[in-house]
């Protein structure tokens, strides 16, 4: 089972995902995916952890949840008056994952400890389309380990504090345009691990009545910073290559934006809860994206393209019915607006408002165990740009993705 | 056993159909031939419509001309095949052509003659292997204007070019007669008229008279291009044909004119030589150049791609230009006869090789190699009279008209597109092959995108513009 584990996570290692806002991933929780991705007004489970900290301590019990999901995305490019579909991405399939470990020390304080994947994006446009001197691939990822307490002040009103400390790792590569006698092109790859970077995830569960609950929670911005990457570039036709030097390293830094979530729930029976959140997401801290070499490149000691994003809001509802006492079914949407301006647009993130649909089933095998699964599909709004500000590829981009996931709840 | 495989086969053709179904579609114009009917597309012009490009034609540029890749964008909505006079896979470099064989310390290209897979037939008088297959492309490499109406400019005396697509048993056939042949043609391409001034130019007006006058070599006049050219849109649109043409470029916005003069200014800051002499026009009289002239907007000097050789002589004593002069003008290669011609050479236009080369009245800067303020005027008078009457052409007849004098001039100033920078700077504006004049196979896809716009927009049409990057730049030596 361990080693079963251990494949698992390193799989996901090496694959990341991309399909929100931006870059980044909504997908922390089985149950919740099922449910519109809301949870910050709940007790989720385990992975209030993640949804909102405040929330753990009226967990009630200890458990550990594993969980994943396949994330198929698909991106298709036209070029500008091209009358039709001129690139799609071959992406990798996408694993973001979560495990959860809560241990209930007593009725008033909890303490648990989650790892999870907010961040990354793996998008693979291959080096023969239009726009391959912008990107052919971009892998980034980042995880979160994310020790957490939680304090239930009253029966009502519960708090809870989490350090993130981060991982992240980004890989990018592009044709570069010079070409060799026989007509093929030069390419570069920027390959980086970012160095470990710190934050913090709380939150505040607030329980008036049986059937309403309120919980406000916050993740805090952190900053990747890779130093050092390695810069490497392959098939330079001998008189360029002074200009892409051997041995150049980058330094280059992207925020993870901060989160600050608001949710509600409502049971107006038993068998009903009803959730909705709103995120507001600081994107803004993403102005550029600027790599510093270590000796200069095609002339120029940097590379710079504005980014400016532009901070964001999330909706979300979702609902979970008790069809027996063992079967959940569950269902949500969402719509999670874009950061990204007009005449910013990137290959690496072709991002628009995207709506979200999903559905899940949760069944209960046994007191203690329970299986999670969950399906959701993201529809991002067909988007043309002049790409005119951001350095990146002008057209009209449109993405979907399909992600089933599922999960494994142990209770102790 | 058998069934399992069965079923798997399902699952997995099931599996893939749902992933294709996947697939994000977009929802783009369609594309549409407006009012044209592209069935039989021809082209008609010169060496840019021939796809030259690096001082040569050949296989690899005639696969990439711009009328080539406008035929595949026609495809698209209705356009019928489009054959050109390639040279032959075995003969692929045609005419020969240069490539980029590395760059010198200082940073310099060293260019070098491809000289092997030719498809020379005849050296002296220069000829090439005959196509003489029905062909959509007409072009014929350095044509004027004024030679459309010229009998025998098809003959082994005439043009090689238009030689190699004329029937042996019609040597005497003029291009425009050619061109009448041509009735079933539904749409037509002709862009035309550049060489009426740009061979003037890119030989600074050294041969437009005097010693050594060569026709070819001096600004057509308006009349003969006025008449001329209304006679080829006559031919061409006798069936009621819808086309484009386009104008002429602006010399100045080629990398020929503008590469060299910086390299010459910093030679002369270095040395702190006051100014130059040189020659103008096709006679003997002398002009002073300071610095400052060079490269300038107002009362400018160019110094010609072809003065490179050259350039990094001023100072020296030496009559090395006239020496490859004379062994390219004299009749014969005997070293007596070329003595002759240089002596006569360097009598004709007062020449002391003694003296200290583009410093001295005696030793000037040949009038070839540069290009000054009032030969730039002759030429920028020329090109505007000549582009008016394309475009009033243009005008009364309802042809597209791509502008290429504006377009070019735009581009002057750079720009960029799908992350790759523009501009007409020699090798690195990507946009001009190693001749300086015309463009490389990617620079071809822009002027193709451009003309389909100006189409488009004539004819109510939406014929898809180019995806420019399939399209090569300036290829690099894999090993130094």
């Amino acid at each position: 089972m361990k080693s079963k584990i251990l494949a698992f996570l390193g799989s996901a290692l090496i694959s990341g995902t991309a399909m929100a806002g931006g870059y980044q991933v909504n997908l922390a929780g089985q149950r919740q995916i099922g449910m519109g991705h809301t949870g910050t007004g709940l007790v989720t489970g385990t992975s209030s952890i993640f949804f909102n900290p405040g929330a753990m301590s009226h967990l009630g019990y200890s458990g550990v949840t594993i969980g994943g999901s396949a994330l198929v995305s698909r991106i298709a490019h036209s070029a500008p008056e091209s009358n039709g579909v001129t690139a799609r991405t071959d992406n990798p399939l996408g694993t973001p994952f979560q495990v959860y470990g809560v241990y209930n020390i007593n009725e008033k304080f909890s303490a648990g400890l989650g790892v999870y994947t907010p961040f990354g994006s793996t998008v693979n446009w291959g080096d023969e389309w239009s726009g391959r001197y912008g990107l052919n691939q971009l892998e980034l990822q980042a995880i979160y380990v994310q020790p957490t307490v939680s304090y239930a002040i009253t029966e009502k009103l519960g708090i809870g504090i989490g350090l993130s400390y981060v991982i992240g790792s980004v890989n990018l590569q592009r044709s570069v345009p010079v070409q060799n006698q026989d007509g093929t092109e030069g390419g570069i790859e920027l390959d980086g691990g970012a160095e470990s970077a710190f934050g913090f995830n709380a939150g505040i569960f607030f329980q008036p009545t049986e059937k309403f609950s309120i919980g406000v929670n916050y993740r805090s911005r952190v900053d990747l910073k890779v130093e050092g990457g390695d810069v490497m570039f392959s098939n330079i036709p001998a008189a360029a290559r002074g200009n892409f030097p051997d041995g150049t390293t980058f330094n280059a830094e992207l925020p993870m934006p901060s989160t600050l979530s608001v949710g509600i729930g409502f049971k107006p029976n038993e068998r009903l809860t009803l959730a909705a959140d709103i995120s507001h997401v600081g994107w803004d801290a993403y102005e550029k994206l600027r790599f510093d070499f270590s000796q200069n490149v095609a002339g120029s000691p940097s590379s710079e393209a504005a980014r400016n994003y532009e901070n964001a809001f999330i909706y979300r509802i979702g609902g979970e019915y008790m069809a027996t006492d063992a079967l959940a079914l569950r269902a949500g949407a969402y719509l999670d607006k874009t950061p990204v301006q007009d005449g910013y647009l990137t290959p690496e993130t072709p991002d628009s408002d995207s709506r979200g649909l999903s559905a899940g089933i949760g069944y209960s095998v046994s007191e203690n165990f329970s299986i999670d699964a969950s399906f959701l599909y993201i529809n991002k709004k067909e988007r043309t740009d002049a790409a005119n500000l951001s350095s990146g590829i002008a057209g009209t981009y449109k993405s979907v993705a399909y992600i089933p996931g599922i999960g494994l709840n142990f209770k102790f | 056993m058998k069934k399992f495989f069965y079923k798997s086969s399902v699952l997995a053709l099931m599996a893939g159909m749902f992933l294709t179904s996947c697939d994000p579609e977009i929802d783009t114009p369609s594309s549409s031939a407006g009012e044209v009917n592209f069935a039989k597309y021809i082209a008609i012009g010169n060496s840019l419509t021939a796809g030259q490009g690096d001082g040569g034609v050949y296989r690899e540029g005639q696969l990439n001309s711009y009328p080539a890749i406008m035929a595949e964008q026609f495809k698209t909505v209705g356009g019928g095949e489009f054959t050109q006079p390639l040279f032959t896979e075995e003969q692929r470099n045609g005419t020969g052509y240069l490539r980029l064989a590395g760059f010198t310390a200082q940073g310099s290209p060293i260019t070098a003659n491809v000289t092997e897979a030719l498809a020379i037939r005849s050296v002296s008088p220069r000829l090439y292997t005959k196509y003489l297959e029905p062909i959509n492309n007409l072009a014929v490499p350095d044509i004027k204007v004024a030679d459309v109406k010229t009998a025998g400019y098809g003959s082994t005396q005439g043009n090689p070019h238009f030689e190699r697509i004329t029937p042996d048993n019609n040597s005497s056939q003029t291009y425009l007669q050619r061109i009448q042949q041509s009735t079933d043609h539904t749409f037509f391409s002709m862009w035309i008229g550049n060489n009426d001034v740009l061979s003037y130019a890119t030989s600074g007006a050294a041969f437009s008279g005097g010693a050594l006058n060569s026709n070819s070599r001096t600004i057509t006049p308006t009349a003969t291009f006025d008449a001329n050219y209304s006679e080829l849109l006559t031919a061409l649109t006798a069936g009621g044909q819808k086309g484009v043409v386009a104008t002429i470029p602006d010399v100045t916005a080629i990398p020929f004119f503008t590469t060299v003069g910086p390299s010459v200014q910093q030679l002369l800051a270095a040395n702190n030589i006051p100014g130059l002499v040189a020659l103008t026009g096709s006679g003997s009289s002398r002009i002073q150049i300071a610095p400052a002239q060079i490269n300038a907007a107002q009362n400018g000097v160019y110094f010609l791609l072809t003065s490179s050789a050259y350039a990094s002589l001023v100072g020296q004593r030496t009559g090395k230009y006239w020496r490859d002069l004379a062994r390219q003008v004299s009749a014969s290669q005997d070293p007596l006869a070329v003595r002759g011609t240089l002596a006569g050479l360097l009598l004709a236009y007062q020449v002391d090789t003694t003296a200290m080369f583009g410093l001295s009245a005696g030793n000037p800067i040949p009038s070839a190699l540069i290009l000054d303020a009032a030969e730039q005027q002759n030429v920028r008078t020329a090109t505007e009279a000549f582009n008016n009457i394309i475009k009033a052409q243009a005008d009364a007849r309802g042809l597209a008209l791509f502008d290429a004098n504006a377009y070019f001039n735009n581009v002057k100033t750079g720009f960029g597109k799908n992350g790759v920078a523009y501009s007409p700077a020699f090798i690195t504006g990507n946009l001009f092959s190693l001749d300086g004049v015309h463009p490389t196979p990617r620079g071809y896809a822009f002027v193709a995108s451009e003309m389909i716009r100006a189409i488009n927009s004539k004819y109510n049409a939406n014929v898809p513009t180019v995806d420019e990057t399939q399209y090569r730049t300036v290829l690099f030596p894999t090993q130094q």
